[in-house]
């Protein structure tokens, strides 16, 4: 039975010799990110001397305050493998208009009708859509790259101007 | 009691109070969408790969003479027509040559390396090796040498031509024996000496040392190539007639006339063969094999004391001390 185990560790220290091969450096912006190597978490970035096998593995990075990213990346046979994620921030929008009777829609799914929200948004672009009785009224792309205000207002045709 | 009573109301007012500004503030802040809002923007995402390269480190060792130039040929992965490179340079003590990483078997030896100088007169060599994915490979030193020098032939007997075993055959330099073999039982020799003689002018082949016959001696030329034939025939040649001696003694006189004071017309060496035609209480009278140009052998005439000169016994032609090795 000893022997049996002494067989496995000696067979997976020499897989791991073999093949454990890639040094794994991580880094990420922001720093002190807890990264997460195939479902198992190997310390928080900057990671450095980190070893990873050939092949696919899933990378997975939550932070609070960032959109979580996931990440699949097939290693290739290598000395050295340097990664840097870049998590994309969430912004606090607010969101204010004057015009009654409307109802907005973000990204296709979020819906409301709220006059003034307040808004946790991914930075980029979202997409929003306004509605009244049921039909669309206006199309616009959203930037988001900062927390800011977004007042909304409805253009109004020429011949009103 | 009553001061008891007013400072509990005061505490329950002051909580109602702070209660009604947060309220009031989170109005006036608006309500929070419940859900963060995502936009699946792909994120940044930077992959940077650092390859190792291999470093293949050769020690080589030169025997004797060191070529101009030697290329180098890589082969990977039992591939023996594609080198992965090529290298020619001036003849280094340690070939070191850079390889990317993952281009060689690091699993089995079938990685080479062909070494081929530039010079005919050294022979091309391959090493095998097995790989790594990246690092540096020491491999054990290797020697250079030039081609072998080699000289074979038979050693037959010139009076019947046929061949004899166990005549002892050596190359020397000047008296210095390089390599000494006998013959074999067929009375063949083949004698293979390291290339950088290749230039020596004091290489000779001699043979018979043995035999109660004079030593062959022959000078070697490898300018030209790098093996020489020579049959090497020993003792008396059929045109020797009989009866036959051979001289017992380094510097025998050989003279034109048996008087006293007559003109020595040779020193014979020791095995000397000579053909006896008269006889005097003191001195024979006989002929000896002269060699002249184009190994053309004549005979001349002479006479030589007695006592110089033993009776040749064809049969057994060894010398005594290792006369039992003999055969014909």
């Amino acid at each position: 039975m000893k022997r049996h185990y002494s067989g496995l560790i000696f067979s997976l220290l020499a897989s791991t010799c073999l093949f454990g091969q890639v040094k794994l450096s991580v880094n990420t912006i922001p720093k002190k990110v807890d990264v997460m190597l195939d479902g198992i978490n190997i310390g928080e970035s900057p990671i450095k001397n980190e070893r990873i096998t050939p092949g696919v593995h899933k990378f997975e990075i939550n932070k609070e305050g960032y959109a979580p990213l996931t990440y699949d990346l097939l290693v290739n046979p290598a000395q050295a493998i340097h990664l840097d994620f870049f998590l994309n921030p969430i912004y606090q929008v607010k969101f204010k208009t004057e015009e009654r009777g409307l109802v907005f829609e973000l990204n296709g799914e979020h819906q409301w009708d709220r006059e003034f929200i307040r808004l946790n948004l991914e930075a980029g672009d979202h997409f929003l859509r306004v509605f009244k009785l049921n039909e669309i009224i206006d199309e616009q792309t959203i930037h988001v790259d900062q927390p800011k205000k977004f007042n909304y207002y409805l253009k109004k045709p020429v011949s009103e101007e | 009691m009553l001061k008891r009573t007013f400072r509990h109301l005061f505490h329950v007012g002051g909580v109602l109070f702070i209660l009604a500004v947060m309220s009031g503030c989170t109005l006036l802040r608006g309500p929070v969408y419940p859900d963060v809002i995502y936009n699946n923007r792909q994120p940044l995402i930077s992959v940077t790969y650092e390859y190792g390269e291999i470093e293949v480190r050769l020690p080589l060792n030169y025997i004797g003479a060191v070529p101009d130039n030697i290329s180098f040929e890589v082969y990977a992965q039992g591939d023996t027509s594609n080198p992965i490179i090529t290298i020619l340079q001036e003849a280094p003590r340690v070939f070191i040559a850079y390889l990317p990483q993952g281009v060689l078997d690091i699993h089995n030896k079938s990685n080479l390396i062909k070494i081929i100088p530039q010079d005919t007169n050294f022979d091309p060599v391959s090493i095998r090796f097995q790989g790594i994915r990246f690092g540096r490979i020491q491999l054990p030193p290797k020697s250079i040498r030039m081609q072998q020098l080699v000289v074979s032939g038979r050693v037959f007997l010139n009076r019947n031509d046929s061949t004899v075993a166990g005549v002892n055959v050596s190359m020397q330099n000047y008296d210095n024996v390089i390599k000494e073999i006998v013959t074999n039982d067929s009375g063949y020799y083949q004698i293979a000496v390291p290339g950088e003689y290749k230039y020596a002018k004091h290489l000779r082949l001699v043979a018979g040392e043995n035999l109660i016959f004079k030593p062959y001696k022959q000078l070697l030329d490898f300018s030209e190539a790098f093996r020489i034939k020579v049959n090497i025939g020993v003792g008396p040649s059929a045109e020797l007639a009989d009866p036959l001696y051979v001289t017992n003694r380094e510097n025998v006189q050989f003279r034109e006339k048996p008087d006293i004071g007559a003109k020595t017309l040779f020193l014979l060496e020791e095995g000397e063969p000579v053909s006896v035609s008269r006889v005097t209480p003191g001195e024979y009278h006989g002929s000896i094999e002269v060699e002249v140009n184009q190994k053309k052998n004549v005979q001349m005439n002479g006479w030589v004391y007695r006592s110089d000169l033993i009776l040749l016994d064809l049969n057994n032609i060894f010398k005594k001390e290792i006369r039992d090795e003999t055969s014909l």
